[in-house]
């Protein structure tokens, strides 16, 4: 069964703490390493640092589905074509954010068109289940 | 010479016989550089103190000679206090800093291997600083963090590098929990909390942060990390990187361009993962921070992306 979180947070630092919180709270729900929880968090903090770096957002809408040690993470909406080319940039050799979630999780992809969308991020544990 | 001055001058132990091994060191002025008690300038030349020093370690380790240890010990002190100097001005006494150092000196001189060839000074160096960073670690907290959040955290440190060897791969939060005897929520409250932790003040150089003087354990790995090469071209160029200390490029290199978790990289580092954790983050702050306030599309030219 898929459980689904919807959060809307202020577009503020102090405020993706609580993001962060729940990201890890579902992690170890989802009996993730501490190392896979540890990559899912940093995947989600760079992006929304990132995306209030790039943004100009009231605040930022956070949906989470976890379902058989499954997590996708979807945040947006964004309107930065400069966030989407990091978070979308293919080539193996790239160094910023698209380097750091290819190595962080299984999957990145964007939904939606430039007028408005969503960064999905998906993962499913890595290291050899207890 | 009488005989007896003869013996004296041919047992080492006894420092009286000469005037520049008799008088323990009394300031870190009298070092050069970090060489201690081996670069003394009161007399001793450095192949004399090296000979002193091979004498003490192996009238200890070899005959049980405790007054050899003590007289090691008391020899190196200005070292401790050398090191301890540099880490003064982060909040915590100059006192207390001493007294951890020379623990730290004590085990360097406990776990001294005669036969690898080393002199003490160099071994002893890491473990003295190593010591200093772990009490900073262990205490040094940037905010108000509740006690029984500091002390959870620390267990869970000390948790975790037990349970990582003994399981062969990361803990999870429930195993962590039920090894820290606490609940799965106040462990991720703990990590959480961690972030409040100056992570700054485990990294930061004796003259500023992220200096390469500093004495780390990543100045003490050995071997050559062949892809490291081409990071260290891509980082020259690219100016993100370049305001990264070396360490803080290494181990990014290991997590993002090698692959390795931060298990791993700990394991590899001799860190704790927790360390890790913080290091990564905070490089990734900074990198965010230089990147961020350049045109990034030049910044992948400059990496050479055009080529590709």
């Amino acid at each position: 069964m898929t459980e689904r979180i919807n959060l809307e947070v202020p577009a503020d630092p102090s405020a993706l703490k609580t993001v962060l919180m729940i990201v890890a709270g579902l992690s170890a729900r989802l009996d993730y390493s501490l190392d896979d929880l540890d990559d899912v968090r940093l995947a989600m903090d760079m992006l929304l640092n990132d995306a209030l770096e790039f943004e100009e957002l009231d605040t930022i809408a956070v949906e989470a589905e976890v379902a058989d040690g499954w997590m996708k993470l979807s945040a947006g909406p964004f309107r930065s074509a400069e966030l989407r080319r990091r978070v979308t940039v293919g080539r193996e050799d790239c160094i910023d954010l698209c380097l750091l979630l290819r190595r962080t999780m299984d999957a990145v992809s964007v939904e939606g068109d430039d007028a408005a969308y969503t960064v999905v991020l998906e993962r499913r544990p890595r290291e050899a289940s207890p | 010479m009488s005989a007896h001055d003869e013996r004296r001058v041919n047992d080492p132990l006894d420092l009286k016989a000469l005037p520049g091994q008799a008088r323990p060191l009394e300031d870190e002025e009298e070092l050069q550089g970090q060489g201690g008690p081996a670069a003394d300038p009161q007399g001793r030349g450095r192949d004399e103190s090296e000979k002193l020093d091979q004498y003490l370690l192996r009238r200890y380790h070899l005959h049980g000679d405790r007054k050899a240890r003590e007289q090691l010990i008391t020899m190196y002190l200005p070292l401790v206090r050398s090191l301890a100097r540099r880490y003064a001005s982060r909040g915590e006494h100059f006192d207390d800093l001493v007294q951890v150092g020379a623990i730290g000196l004590i085990k360097a001189i406990d776990r001294f291997d005669l036969s690898r060839g080393v002199e003490l000074t160099t071994y002893a160096t890491p473990n003295i600083v190593g010591e200093i960073k772990r009490y900073f670690r262990d205490k040094g907290w940037s905010v108000r963090v509740p006690r029984g959040l500091q002390e959870l955290n620390i267990r869970l440190n000390k948790v975790i590098d037990e349970l990582v060897p003994k399981l062969q791969r990361s803990p999870t939060i429930s195993e962590l929990a039920e090894a820290a005897n606490a609940t799965p929520e106040e462990v991720l409250e703990a990590l959480e909390t961690s972030q409040a932790y100056n992570s700054v003040s485990l990294q930061a150089s004796p003259n500023g942060e992220g200096g390469e003087e500093d004495a780390g354990l990543i100045d003490y790995l050995g071997g050559e990390e062949e892809a490291y090469d081409t990071m260290e071209d891509r980082t020259t160029l690219a100016p993100g990187f370049a305001k990264l200390d070396k360490r803080e490029r290494y181990i990014l290199h290991l997590r993002f361009f090698e692959g390795l978790t931060q298990s791993q990289i700990a394991e590899r580092v001799g860190i704790s993962q927790m360390h890790v954790s913080r290091l990564i983050r905070r490089s990734l702050e900074k990198l965010r921070e230089e990147i961020g306030e350049l045109d990034s599309p030049e910044i992948l030219r400059a990496s050479g992306d055009d080529d590709r």
